[in-house]
């Protein structure tokens, strides 16, 4: 044979080099199919061994790459939802009208939507709320505020004793508690179960006659976060223990709003004393796990951590995905494992609750503003404390509805009815509270009706209840220069003393 | 024509080189198509589907529910028409999922698309028509369902046959059939032999 034609060598260099990206692909492609062939083949290799109160999340994030990685995740502050999400949000500048409800309390001052785990100390030494020690004294919080911040929490309660940790202020632990919420938290570090590591938790279990211990799995995924994501009080009274705010939750009676309130007064229990009204307050913290036990998902035996924490598979792996947050988020991950509908769709109904839920919770919420307003002209009117007590009382029971809907955040979407049902209750009584003012100030001769105060923005509402706001803000500066660097040196000290065994 | 083929012949110079250089280039295609159970997918068997992973919890619930035994993945899954749309759509809907599945980009929850809805709805119909011949329901194609003219088979049988809840994370540990080896048994003889 023979060819007529010689070919330019640019052609032969052409087709070498295709060649060799085909080969090239061809052999990538091949090797991924073998990778993804053995992958779901795992064998777990740990590479430190950790003690069992390791505080540092990255130590365990060692043995645990896939789990850490997404705690890493709840850094993130880019979500916002309608009304919530990851983002800062300073809720009362949204909602300046809790500046009057929260007057004479912490939460006047500051009231900042938290962010994600991740972020759980800085966001406590930034809020105004636990003050400026060693800059402006006395400094307002006890030790138990660090309760639900951080993994050093269990291992200093480990050290010190529970009782004494609870005992003292809040900067008092300043040093020791630096490592944001993390494993140790919710983990045994020999087997990896759930573990409950808050004493709060275990004791109310107890009184109630319950023992968690006995809990199962599946329960143990949501009782973890009801170690934090609940009601509670801080006792000052418990026999023996006089004068530590020891960390209690109001569960004797039951879980049910109503239940908490009959506990509460039945020990005259107060947070604060009203500013404007006198009225002796409570606080709702952020019953979350009571209101989601009531709700159809948890009777459908759905936990905490099917939603805020789904499973994933990555690379063949089933693992729990830590980036604990919003599953507005994540409807893709969370919702849609169960229901076929469309993204859209599912933001859409929980948005359709959250919007009825909030708009009758602003409603109760203006009540309130004025049944406090109205009730400090009685008093500047000459009213006394036996006519003040029945009214008192209303407003008490009433703001503790309106703080318990408020402050459940997700309970619009983990029971709307349940939420609309206090909220109502709370209308009723916030509307009896302000019957009973109008009839006494008519008796005692003040006029009425009592014109409502200028609460436009946050700015003057901080005003109208009297807050230092430049003072609180330049103290908190100086505290975050002066203090908190001399914290963070003194625990890396500490910590740079402990020894990280590999295997 | 004849032209092109002899563009392709390589000179007699180039000959030794060229071959070397194909022979690598479908060796290397042969173990590709090894290692991917090619072949396999010209079959209707259901192990076929989980050549990838990310279907071992469909084949998971399907292998636990009464369709197992008169049902194959491709029963509903595939049209069942005539050979020519049976082929043409596997053939589609497999280079969709082994891109995806190549480039890593599953999502965690996998749901049908609208054209594999249809095949199936077409399915449920063609195998149940006896029985349910006075159903009105029967009627309904996933075109009407999605005009409102109708619900499909599976808005009222939701738990047919894979169960509500699923994502790649359900039933992972079932003991569905695995992949094993890519190197044949009388290889691995072989070699086990020279070790001894």
């Amino acid at each position: 044979m023979e060819t007529t034609k010689k070919r330019s060598p640019w052609i032969n260099w052409t087709i070498f080099l295709i060649t060799v990206v085909v080969v090239f692909v061809l052999g990538m492609l091949a090797s991924t199919i073998a990778e993804r062939r053995v992958e779901t083949e795992y064998i777990y290799t740990p590479r430190v061994q950790l003690t069992q109160w390791e505080p540092r999340n990255e130590v365990w994030g060692e043995n645990f790459p896939a789990e850490y990685t997404s705690f890493m995740n709840t850094r993130d502050t880019s979500f916002r939802s309608k009304y919530n999400g990851n983002a800062t949000i300073d809720m009362l500048e949204v909602d300046p009208r809790m500046v009057v409800l929260w007057a004479g309390y912490g939460f006047s001052k500051d009231y900042t939507q938290a962010r994600g785990h991740y972020y759980a100390i800085t966001d406590m030494n930034n809020t105004l709320r636990v003050g400026a020690p060693g800059i402006d004294e006395p400094e307002p919080m006890p030790a138990t505020c660090w309760t639900c911040k951080s993994p050093d929490v269990p291992r200093l309660m480990n050290k010190v004793g529970i009782t004494e940790f609870y005992a003292g202020k809040w900067s008092r632990w300043g040093e020791e508690i630096v490592n944001p919420i993390g494993c140790a938290d919710c983990h045994d570090s020999k087997t990896m179960d759930l573990r409950i590591s808050r004493p709060a938790l275990i004791e109310a279990f107890e009184r109630q006659g319950k023992d968690i211990t006995q809990a199962t799995h599946q329960e143990m995924r949501s009782l973890v976060c009801a170690q934090c994501h609940v009601e509670y009080y801080f006792n000052k009274d418990l026999p023996g223990k006089e004068g530590v705010q020891y960390l209690t939750f109001p569960w004797d009676k039951g879980m049910q709003v109503e239940d908490m309130i009959a506990y509460y007064d039945e020990i005259g229990f107060s947070d604060w004393t009203h500013k404007i009204s006198k009225t002796p307050m409570l606080k709702a913290q952020h019953p979350g796990y009571e209101t989601w036990i009531t709700g159809t998902h948890a009777k459908r035996g759905v936990t905490c951590a099917d939603c805020h924490m789904p499973f994933m598979s990555k690379g063949g792996q089933k693992y729990t995905d830590h980036h604990i947050q919003s599953p507005l988020n994540n409807i893709a991950n969370s919702c849609q494992v169960c229901h076929r509908e469309s993204a859209e769709k599912l933001t859409e109904f929980v948005y359709d609750k959250m919007d009825k839920v909030i708009t009758q919770r602003d409603e109760l919420e203006k009540m309130l503003v004025r049944a406090h307003v109205e009730a400090g002209h009685a008093w500047e009117f000459g009213a006394t404390q036996k006519q003040m007590d029945p009214i008192q009382k209303f407003i008490r029971h009433a703001q503790f509805r309106w703080d318990y809907a408020a402050a459940s955040h997700g309970a619009a979407f983990h029971n709307s009815i349940e939420i609309l049902r206090i909220i109502s209750a709370g209308m009723q009584e916030a509307q009896q509270a302000r019957v009973e003012l109008a009839a006494l100030l008519t008796t005692i001769g003040a006029p009425y009706p009592v014109p409502y105060p200028d609460i436009e923005t946050k700015a003057k509402a901080q005003q109208y209840v009297g807050l230092p706001m430049e003072k609180l803000h330049a103290d908190k500066q100086q505290f975050l220069k002066q203090m908190v660097p001399q914290w963070e040196e003194a625990a890396s000290r500490r910590e740079e003393a402990w020894e990280v065994v590999y295997y | 024509m004849a032209s092109m083929f002899h563009f392709l012949i390589p000179p007699p110079t180039w000959r030794l080189p060229a071959a070397i250089v194909m022979g690598a280039i479908v060796g290397l295609g042969l173990y590709t198509f090894r290692i991917s159970n090619a072949v396999s997918y010209l079959s209707d068997r259901p192990e076929t589907c989980i050549n990838c992973h990310v279907m071992n919890p469909q084949y998971a619930s399907w292998f636990h529910s009464a369709h197992r035994e008169y049902a194959t993945c491709n029963d509903c899954h595939v049209p069942q028409t005539n050979p020519v749309a049976s082929y043409a759509f596997k053939a589609m809907d497999g280079a969709r999922h082994a891109t995806i599945f190549t480039l890593r980009t599953e999502p965690q929850v996998i749901q049908i698309k609208d054209a594999g809805a249809a095949v199936v709805q077409e399915n449920c119909k063609r195998c149940h028509a006896r029985v349910n011949e006075n159903v009105h329901t029967m009627k309904v194609s996933f075109r009407m369902a999605q005009h409102d003219q109708g619900q499909l088979c599976w808005d009222c049988h939701r738990e047919v046959p894979h169960g509500r809840v699923s994502s790649l994370s359900t039933s992972t540990y079932a003991r569905v059939p695995r992949l094993g080896s890519a190197v044949p048994p009388w290889l691995k003889n072989i070699m086990q032999k020279d070790k001894e």
